[in-house]
């Protein structure tokens, strides 16, 4: 009912969830010009429930920016009580500044560069750590350790060898037409044992840490962060660096390289697979594979292996470490362990690359 | 506050019954023989020792674990024995506030309390944002409605937690342990909006909890259990039993006196 004073809102009948949707549409049409003050008349209805008095926050909600003074009227006791409490703290709250597109770039810069400080730190602190155990090994805790490298070594012994056994034979099928075609289908042998030792078993076993051992350091940590259990540590006087990421790292740096030469032989086994029905013995194929390779690639795959793993561990303990609050925080922490990792482990390995070509290794 | 010892005026209607109900993990009991009515309207607390079964209790009232043994009827329908849609349709009668909140930390208030009526009602989005808006307003958090629970306190996930299991308008409500680790005064506010939504709504109030001031001062009728003696000791009158109880660790319990076997 529309007057000079403003307009009264009637509501008839039971006021429940149901009811809020129509009974907005048809207040919504009596709205369309803004009226000098709503009233809503409530004294018709009813039932009503948690849900109807809706209506009345709603229409509050609207006045209020507009400055249309709003009552509710027709209620009395408990009813009002509830209309009251629902419509308290309703005033419109003012919107959050839009983020402009350089307040994002200088927000991610701070990030980069609060994550590179805490990367520097952390690096920092690990090393402190590691010296003082390589002063008093009686700090080092053995038994996690072992329970380490048992968990991120032998257990990845079957996906890591049937992942190089594969990659050798796949390289093998990629370069055995090309080869025959010169008539040194033998030399497949070479391609495929350099190829692995040197560069994608450490690889490939570096790249099933990451997603394996990796977010399993960030899971397991971020969870004790979560959890408090890091502070426990803390007011304990006991050094989480010391107590959970240098049994981790030294497991990994231990078990990385000797995984990588696993993958490796199996690797190369994986090429005779290919050469094996083309008439090449086996022992045609090792002698060939041995002449490849030399010591010094040999053991530039180890040093890169164990390259691999300090990264690796070191991001998966980190990003535990920075885990923030929340539910999401923990998965967050592990995604970021994985995809860090990989691409450290990639960077790395072109900056090795290199500098082994330099030497001339 | 003031005290809020009076039931409701209509006679009282038993809205969950448990007849013989016995509750326990792996099919070891740690309570048996429960009779209890829940009556429609009322603020029960149920109560007692740790570990003597209050949250299985709670668990086997939600449609979530079913008793060992016994009978619970809720609104006239069998939980033992009901099928899966049985149970849902149950769910839709109850609404239930976990310990730690348990909101969804993913989401904003707005669309935590939201998300049961886009499950599972028909109304339009601008209904249903003033629906939740308004649930908000009734547990003091309208302001917050677009924050996430983990920039809220303790305190007010609970009420958050309120404003969700209210969303549906359920009859009745399910709270577990709604004061633990608050502050005096938001646990008293806790109580005070319990109260509120008890008489203003006519919802029944099942809670979980051993704060004593909560039970004394709110609750209509308390139920204890024992774990020792693996049964119900007591349903009845807070105030009354703390007084009248002819059983001593009932009264020991509500006047908080030491047990005597620390001496």
């Amino acid at each position: 009912m529309r007057g000079p004073g403003g307009i009264v809102a009637s509501v008839d009948g039971d006021l429940v969830c149901e009811s809020v949707g129509p009974a907005l549409a048809a207040l919504g049409r009596e709205l369309i010009e803004p009226p000098a003050a709503i009233r809503l008349d409530l004294s018709g209805v009813r039932r009503l429930d948690a849900s109807g008095v809706a209506v009345a926050v709603h229409l509050h909600r609207l006045a209020q920016p507009k400055g249309i003074p709003f009552e509710v009227i027709g209620v009395e006791g408990d009813r009002k009580l509830l209309v009251d409490l629902a419509m308290r703290g309703q005033d419109p709250v003012p919107s959050p500044r839009p983020i402009g597109l350089l307040r994002e770039i200088g927000s991610s810069a701070i990030s980069i560069g609060s994550m590179a400080r805490d990367l520097l730190r952390f690096a920092g602190e690990v090393s402190i750590v590691a010296v003082g155990i390589l002063r008093r090994p009686w700090q080092l805790r053995v038994r996690d350790t072992i329970a380490a490298m048992a968990r991120h070594g032998s257990d990845a012994v079957p996906v890591v060898g049937l992942l190089g056994f594969l990659i050798g034979a796949i390289i093998a099928y990629q370069t055995y037409d090309p080869m025959a075609r010169y008539g040194a289908k033998l030399k497949v042998a070479d391609v495929v044992s350099v190829s692995i030792v040197r560069e994608l078993g450490p690889l490939i076993t570096a790249i099933i840490l990451a997603g394996r051992s990796g977010s399993a350091f960030a899971a397991e940590i971020g969870t004790m962060k979560v959890t408090q259990e890091l502070d426990a540590l803390r007011t304990f006087g006991i050094d989480p660096v010391r107590f959970l990421v240098i049994p981790r790292m030294i497991a990994t740096v231990i078990v990385t390289p000797l995984l990588s030469a696993y993958a490796s032989i199996l690797g190369v086994l994986g090429g005779f697979l290919v050469l094996g029905p083309k008439g090449i013995t086996l022992t045609q194929y090792l002698v060939e594979a041995r002449d490849a390779l030399t010591v010094g690639g040999f053991l530039q795959g180890l040093a890169k292996s164990a390259v691999f793993a300090l990264l690796v561990a070191g991001i998966g303990c980190l990003s535990g470490m920075r885990t923030g609050q929340g539910p999401g925080a923990v998965g967050l922490s592990t995604t970021r362990a994985v995809v860090a990792g990989i691409v450290a482990i990639i960077v790395a390995d072109s900056v090795l690359g290199t500098f082994f070509y330099t030497l001339g290794i | 506050m003031p005290r809020h010892d009076t039931m409701p005026a209509a006679a009282p209607e038993s809205v969950i019954s448990l007849k013989g109900v016995a509750i326990g993990y792996g099919g070891r009991a740690i309570v048996e023989g429960i009779d209890l009515e829940v009556r429609r309207g009322e603020i029960l607390f149920i109560g007692g020792g740790s570990g003597c079964g209050k949250t299985t209790l709670l668990a086997s009232l939600n449609t979530l674990r079913p008793p060992l043994a016994g009978s619970i009827v809720f609104e006239g329908i069998e939980l033992a024995g009901a099928d899966d849609e049985t149970l849902q349709r149950v769910r839709r009668r109850f609404g239930m506030m976990y310990q730690l909140g348990a909101l969804f930390g993913s989401m904003t208030l707005l669309e935590n309390v939201r998300l049961p009526l886009e499950e599972f009602t028909d109304l339009p989005r601008e209904a249903m944002d003033a629906v939740v808006r308004a649930k908000l307003g009734l547990v003091g958090l309208a302001a917050h409605a677009d924050k996430r629970p983990a920039e809220l306190s303790g305190g007010m996930q609970k009420r958050a937690a309120i404003a969700r299991a209210l969303a549906l308008d359920p009859p009745i409500l399910f709270l577990d342990e709604p004061s633990a680790g608050l502050d005096p005064v938001t646990s008293a506010d806790l109580d005070a909006l319990i109260v509120a939504l008890n008489r203003m709504l006519g919802t029944t109030f099942v809670v979980i909890s051993h704060e004593l001031a909560s039970i004394l001062s709110i609750g209509h009728r308390f139920a204890m259990l024992d774990g020792a003696r693996r049964r119900l000791v007591a349903v009845g009158p807070p105030a009354e039993l703390r007084d009248r109880s002819a059983d001593p660790w009932v009264r020991k319990f509500l006047s908080r006196s030491p047990s005597g076997e620390a001496a």
